[in-house]
């Protein structure tokens, strides 16, 4: 293929989001713009970081190493995806090399039995309250604690899933994308990863 | 399950168990929402199922996000310096 051409496809195939104009502004030398980067996404990344290792120092080493690679590999960066799923394509990574090193919970794949209800006719009691209530009565600091504990004891394949889709509102297909992953694949742990903290907070409120 | 009594699980009902997920999110193809639709008129605790999961999902979204702490400020800002 011709240069030409070759680089008018990869100018179809960009992806242009909220953050096109600035990063190409950066990569055009105003390397000042580097704070607006990280005024963007200092707060998404460190929140990533502590659902994915409940610690604060950690989140906040994370969010560190991966504005530092951000700034040492941008100028590779070929708006084939979103910036922001780049972004948190390296935070991901750094987040997995992260836990390897830590005590968290060893990998443990769970099936779709694991999760059926054993007693089917206690569910067709009446919804219970935490689901039947508006949720501003139901999120209490209690129960935010608990949710945040139920997400870290999830395994990291499952827990990064479930944070990506659920909390940082990527796609089915963006998550795959971000994680190496089949869309298919993203379901079936997004599915079980749900089903593991409904489990919880069942127990939780059956305590109470 | 529509019989509460002896709660053997059914086929249609484990059927529904494994795609709720896709369900909520909309994944689903049209004639496959109506069949899923269907079950849950007749299915209470299919239902309520449905409804914990969903719960679960939303009070997921509701957790919001917490300010940086002004240490990791001072990090980011010094790293900034440090690449002029
Ligand atoms: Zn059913």
């Amino acid at each position: 293929m011709h240069a030409k051409a070759e680089s008018n496809k990869s100018r179809k195939n960009r992806k242009i989001d909220q953050d096109t104009a600035l990063i190409e502004a950066i990569n055009e030398g105003d390397h000042d713009l580097f704070a607006e980067i990280v005024k963007r996404y200092e707060r998404p990344l460190y929140n990533f970081g502590l659902k994915m290792c409940g610690e604060q120092r950690d989140a906040e080493d994370i969010v560190q190493e991966t504005f530092l690679n951000v700034f040492r590999y941008l100028k590779d960066f070929r708006f084939e995806t979103k910036f922001k799923n780049w972004l948190y394509r390296i935070a991901t990574s750094i987040c997995i090399k992260k836990r390897r090193k830590s005590k968290f919970a060893p990998d443990h794949e769970f099936s779709l039995e694991d999760f059926i209800p054993r007693d089917p006719a206690a569910e067709a009691d009446q919804l219970p309250k935490w689901a039947a209530l508006p949720i501003d009565t139901v999120l209490s600091e209690e129960l935010y604690n608990k949710l945040e504990e139920a997400i870290l004891e999830l395994p990291e394949n499952y827990r990064l899933v479930l944070v990506l889709r659920d909390m940082e509102g990527f796609s089915t297909a963006e998550t795959a994308q971000i994680l190496n992953l089949t869309p298919a694949n993203v379901k079936v742990r997004l599915h079980r990863a749900r089903l593991f903290l409904r489990e919880k907070l069942k127990g939780y409120y059956h305590e109470q | 399950m529509s019989s509460e009594s002896d709660h053997k699980h059914n086929a249609a009902c484990l059927e529904l168990f494994a795609k709720l997920s896709e369900y909520l999110d909309q994944e689903l193809e049209a004639d496959t929402c109506e069949k899923i639709e269907q079950h849950l008129k007749e299915c209470p605790p299919c239902r309520n199922c449905l409804q914990t999961l969903k719960r679960t999902v939303e009070l997921c979204k509701a957790m919001g996000t917490k300010p940086v702490p002004s240490e990791l400020s001072r990090r980011l800002r010094s790293m900034l310096e440090q690449l002029r």
